[in-house]
């Protein structure tokens, strides 16, 4: 189990850091089109800010925040956007993830369309990754203290 | 004759010292209790008059703090102004200040936030000032004959309260060249320093003055200057 640091220069900079990471996150996500990002990348970025604040404040008050349930529905959660604008394409005559066919339920141009259809698809990349990467994270530090416990 | 006079004057005497040193005992005792007992019926006062009240205002304060603060930052990254960017970056804004508004500000005192953070605002050029000045003196020191550099760690209790002052007080000596902060152990302030001077202004302590300004603190010291004699006194007893 990663016990929380005592050391309190490092506990106070995480803790004011992480909202400013995260937002970074949402930005790199949804600038995707613009700028070098994306869902994967922004995903990634998330996940470490949780990491940080496992490592300098302790599993404990980690879970306080962010349950194990809550990433698992995350992880499965950004899955079901991702397949289900797919699906939501195919209902509207159109081929999987033929966003253009998005147009007619958003009321916007085609083309708008199709860029609004790749970001939400991002989004449900990012909170996937998110949740897969954090979860990774956590079930092998869970792994070593069961390990330790085992040897004692 | 006399000699038995004597005797018996010194025993006297020394019975009257003995009796007043255990009032004087007596009298610093309930001193130190009662100005305990003041404080933690004050702070128990407070608590119950102000909890319910005082914890909802200062979360929603948080909240809209927050929230401006983080969509500040993203105006500052994302160059596009129109309308679908910007409600992005308010929704995104919300979402994360509704997650983590009491990571942001844990420790405010209700109704001085803004005062805090205009101290702040006006304490950084006062650093960027030290900063200047400490790199001219580090460099003068460096260029010159090794000899004047001789290296020490010291340590010194401060007399900041909450966490973000201490951390705030560390940064501002690691920022000034000369200085480094090791470690905070048990409150204490582990600093590594360059040579004498350098050592003797963080002794003088204006730093932590201007930081106890700032973060308003330091303000009620006798209270606790009695409750820091209490330990000190109760040894003092213990030898009687």
């Amino acid at each position: 189990m990663i016990q929380k640091s005592d050391d309190i220069i490092i506990k106070t900079l995480a803790r004011i850091l992480v909202p400013f990471i995260q937002l970074y996150a949402l930005y790199v996500i949804m600038h995707g089109h613009h700028s070098p990002g994306g869902g994967f990348q922004g995903g990634v970025i998330l996940a470490a800010s949780l990491i940080l604040l496992m490592i300098t404040h302790g599993v404990k008050d980690t879970q306080k925040r962010i349950s194990e349930k809550a990433v698992a529905i995350f992880s499965s959660s950004g899955v079901f956007i991702y397949a289900g604008i797919g699906v939501a394409c195919l209902i509207l005559a159109g081929n999987y993830l033929d966003y253009s066919k998005l147009a007619k339920l958003l009321h916007v141009v085609p083309a708008e369309a199709r860029s609004l259809g790749i970001l939400g698809v991002e989004i449900g990349v990012g909170l996937a990754v998110m949740a897969v990467m954090f979860s990774v994270f956590f079930n092998i530090s869970k792994g070593e203290s069961s390990g330790e416990d085992k040897e004692n | 004759m006399e000699v038995t006079l004597l005797i018996e004057a010194m025993d006297t005497s020394f019975r009257l010292m003995e009796n007043a040193r255990s009032q004087a005992v007596d009298l610093l005792n309930t001193a130190v209790k009662l100005t305990s007992e003041t404080r933690t019926m004050e702070e128990k006062n407070v608590r119950a008059i102000f909890t319910g009240a005082q914890e909802t205002k200062s979360s929603f304060q948080n909240l809209v703090v927050t929230f401006l603060m983080l969509f500040a930052f993203w105006v500052l990254l994302s160059g596009k102004y129109d309308l679908f960017h910007l409600t992005l970056g308010v929704v995104c804004s919300l979402l994360i200040a509704y997650l983590t508004h009491d990571l942001l500000f844990a420790n405010v005192r209700v109704g001085d936030a803004r005062v805090i953070a205009w101290r702040f605002f006006a304490y950084i050029p006062w650093l960027l000032y030290q900063i200047i000045t400490s790199n001219i003196y580090v460099a003068s020191v460096v260029l010159g004959p090794k000899q004047r550099v001789k290296p020490q760690i010291i340590r010194f209790k401060t007399k900041l309260e909450s966490d973000i002052s201490w951390v705030t007080l560390a940064n501002s000596i690691t920022l000034t060249p000369g200085t480094i902060t090791m470690d905070i152990r048990d409150g204490e302030f582990f600093v590594h320093a360059l040579d004498k001077k350098v050592a003797d202004d963080l002794h003088a302590g204006e730093m932590e003055d201007r930081i106890a300004h700032v973060y308003m603190e330091a303000d009620h010291i006798y209270v606790q200057d009695a409750l820091d004699v209490a330990p000190i006194f109760g040894k003092l007893k213990k030898g009687l």
